[in-house]
């Protein structure tokens, strides 16, 4: 048996090497999900993601880039768009969550059509409404592109560009994209910057109270499928997790999601009904319908939903906005330009 | 890749000498490894599986038409005489078997020289494949891709696809049936598993190339253990119920023809 050492490539020689980026846990935050040894960022590698996640040549068009949904100052949410619009203007039924903490998540989009991050993209790629492609073809269009060709040598010991490290590159650009610098993670973590208001102070107690059991841990999401009680919209009729699943012990059932940057991510909710955060808790206050899989949590003495009073509302919207997190959302090293 | 020492022809030959004779007629101490070949001879029914051309009712009373029969194998093992099992290494183990392409020949090469008595392989792709995420996957997903093995709202495997259309007693204009068989996300996990015993031990060894012809008979992911009406339901794809019905089914598909011990089929 004889192994061959990473061949250097025969036409042109190149002189950059390769480094590994560092990934850092946020104190207050649980350990990575994605296993950082199977496919750890490097400079190169992370740079390929973002060029790939950017770029329009992913789509059956050409134009519609994995960006051109998911919007940086958004916190990569589609901004203004209820339902995300893709390849030939078709529209998804689906509102874009935001791509933040990948890393830290175990299972993705609102119903968890896939529990892998590298595995993810075929999903907008081969989503007819989407991007309208097949992952092969997207392969074959990069591997005819000069400019690729150097990318994926720089990034990859074997150079190569097929599925395995155009998927590795690509979720090397979203397992970098950790949002933990707001002013509420300054506060929980003692640094400078973190001092809440008395207001946000009331919002983060009243937010553990009645909150919190969904929205958990400094993610802001247990990652698990519930019913929150919206009203089903007949027209869309989405299931949610049962389109998955099967299971009609899943009906409605979507994913709980994370809170961080909710300022920025308007609208809400899986099908983008509420155009306001006041609007989503007047929901919960007063908008919850009963059905057999809604959440236990959310029927309790009675009552269905969570009693908020206006000035208990203001106070989690108060709360709710120190998860903001502008390094986050200005950081250059995920920007499009 | 064959070679072997005047050193161990010298030693197999002294075997040879000081043991007589074998059961089974080969004489010589195995050595090495060689190659098995597992051929998936596709029918339906105890016929032929020809695509596009109805088949004699099933017990259902439904004529089925099969357009399109494949399926992801994987995970292979071998349990020799000993009772040892040789487990084929994992990121090679995963193949598509299409009627459409005729691919149906899956050759494991570097077997451990022995006699083996049993076959075990997985239809579909286990969780901890899939949670291996692009590194696990490797080219497989472009295979499976391009044989219509992929889901694309869900980034997830079909372990089966069989398409086509039927007729029945109810159903009188051919109706198109679609039954895509694959886990259901990370909360139903549909990879199963078949052990299949050889009627007769499959050899290999340096000198010896061995094949294993299983027969496999379509009909069966309709009617088995479980049996399933397409004139209830025709297109089944995530089926809280049906779905591990099909899977069970699907792992009784496949019987042993044959052993071919010194020859390798195509
Ligand atoms: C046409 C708009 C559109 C495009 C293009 C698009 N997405 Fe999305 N993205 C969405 C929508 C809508 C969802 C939610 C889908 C669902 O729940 O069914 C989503 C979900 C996601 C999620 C899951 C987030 C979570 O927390 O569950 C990730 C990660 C993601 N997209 C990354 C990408 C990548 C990478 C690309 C490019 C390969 C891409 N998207 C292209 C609209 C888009
Ligand atoms: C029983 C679990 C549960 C509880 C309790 C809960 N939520 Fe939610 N929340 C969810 C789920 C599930 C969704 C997504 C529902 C959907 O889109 O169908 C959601 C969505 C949201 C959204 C929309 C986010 C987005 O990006 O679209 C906001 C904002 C929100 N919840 C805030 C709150 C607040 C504030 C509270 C406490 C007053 C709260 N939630 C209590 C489960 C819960």
């Amino acid at each position: 048996m004889v192994f061959l050492g990473s061949c250097s490539s025969d036409d042109e020689e190149y002189v950059a090497i390769d480094e590994p980026l560092e990934f850092t846990v946020p104190s207050n935050f649980p350990e990575p999900s994605y296993d950082l040894e199977a496919n750890p960022p490097t400079k190169f590698g992370f740079e390929l993601g973002k060029k790939l996640f950017y770029d329009g040549q992913l789509s059956a068009n050409g134009f519609i880039s994995c960006g051109f949904c998911h919007e940086q100052r958004h916190a990569f949410t589609h901004h203004g768009h209820q339902f995300s619009h893709g390849i030939d203007d078709l529209e998804g039924t689906r509102n874009t969550p935001a791509i933040q903490n990948a890393a830290f998540m175990t299972e993705f989009t609102w119903d968890g059509a896939t529990s892998h991050l590298d595995l993810f993209p075929i999903i907008p790629i081969t989503n007819e409404v989407e991007m309208g492609e097949t992952v092969t073809n997207v392969v074959n269009k990069l591997k005819a592109d000069k400019e690729y060709q150097k990318d994926f040598s720089l990034a990859f010991e074997d150079g190569e560009i097929n599925t395995e490290n155009f998927l590795k590159a690509l979720a090397q650009f979203m397992v970098m994209m950790v949002s933990a610098d707001s002013k509420y993670d300054k506060y929980v973590r003692n640094e400078a910057g973190g001092d809440l208001t008395d207001q946000e102070k009331e919002g983060m107690e009243l937010f553990e109270q009645k909150c919190s059991s969904c929205h958990s841990t400094d993610l802001f999401t247990d990652g698990s499928f519930r019913n929150n009680g919206l009203p089903p919209n007949p027209q869309l009729n989405d299931v949610g997790r049962e389109e998955v699943s099967g299971s009609a012990d899943d009906r409605y059932k979507f994913k709980v999601p994370s809170l961080r940057n909710v300022e920025k991510t308007a609208p809400y909710m899986h099908d983008g009904r509420f155009g306001t955060l006041m609007a989503v808790l007047d929901f919960y206050d007063s908008g919850v319908v009963d059905s057999s899989t809604l959440d236990p949590l959310l029927k309790q003495e009675e009552r269905l939903g969570i009693a908020l009073s206006l000035s208990e509302k203001e106070a989690i919207i108060a709360f709710l906005n120190t998860l903001t997190d502008n390094t986050y959302l200005n950081d250059e090293r995920f920007s499009e330009y | 890749m064959k070679k072997y020492s005047l050193y161990t022809l010298a030693l197999s030959i002294l075997l040879f000498v000081s043991c007589s004779s074998d059961d089974d007629g080969t004489t010589e101490e195995l050595t090495g490894s060689g190659e098995i070949s597992i051929k998936y001879d596709n029918g339906f029914n105890g016929n032929d599986l020809i695509l596009n051309t109805p088949n004699s009712a099933n017990e259902n009373g439904e004529v089925i038409t099969v357009t399109r029969f494949n399926y992801i194998v994987s995970n292979f093992r071998l349990v020799n005489e000993e009772g040892e099992e040789f487990v084929y290494p994992k990121d090679e183990s995963y193949f598509i078997v299409s009627q459409e392409t005729e691919e149906d020949n899956i050759v494991l090469p570097g077997i451990p020289a022995g006699k083996y008595t049993t076959l075990k392989f997985g239809i579909g792709v286990d969780q901890e494949k899939y949670l291996q995420g692009s590194e696990g996957q490797g080219d497989f997903l472009a295979e499976a891709e391009a044989n219509n093995m992929m889901w694309s709202w869900q980034a997830g495997y079909k372990f089966l696809n069989f398409e086509g259309s039927f007729t029945s007693e109810s159903v009188t204009e051919p109706t198109d049936f679609k039954i895509h068989m694959g886990s259901h996300g990370s909360s139903l996990d549909n990879y199963k598993e078949v052990t299949l015993e050889l009627p007769t031990s499959v050899i290999v060894s340096d000198e010896i190339d061995s094949s294993i012809h299983l027969k496999i008979d379509a009909s069966k992911i309709l009617v088995s253990s479980n049996n399933i009406k397409l004139s209830e339901k025709s297109v089944i794809m995530v089926d809280e119920e049906k779905s591990p019905q099909i899977a069970v089914n699907t792992t009784e598909m496949f019987v042993v023809d044959h052993v071919h011990n010194g020859e390798s089929h195509d």
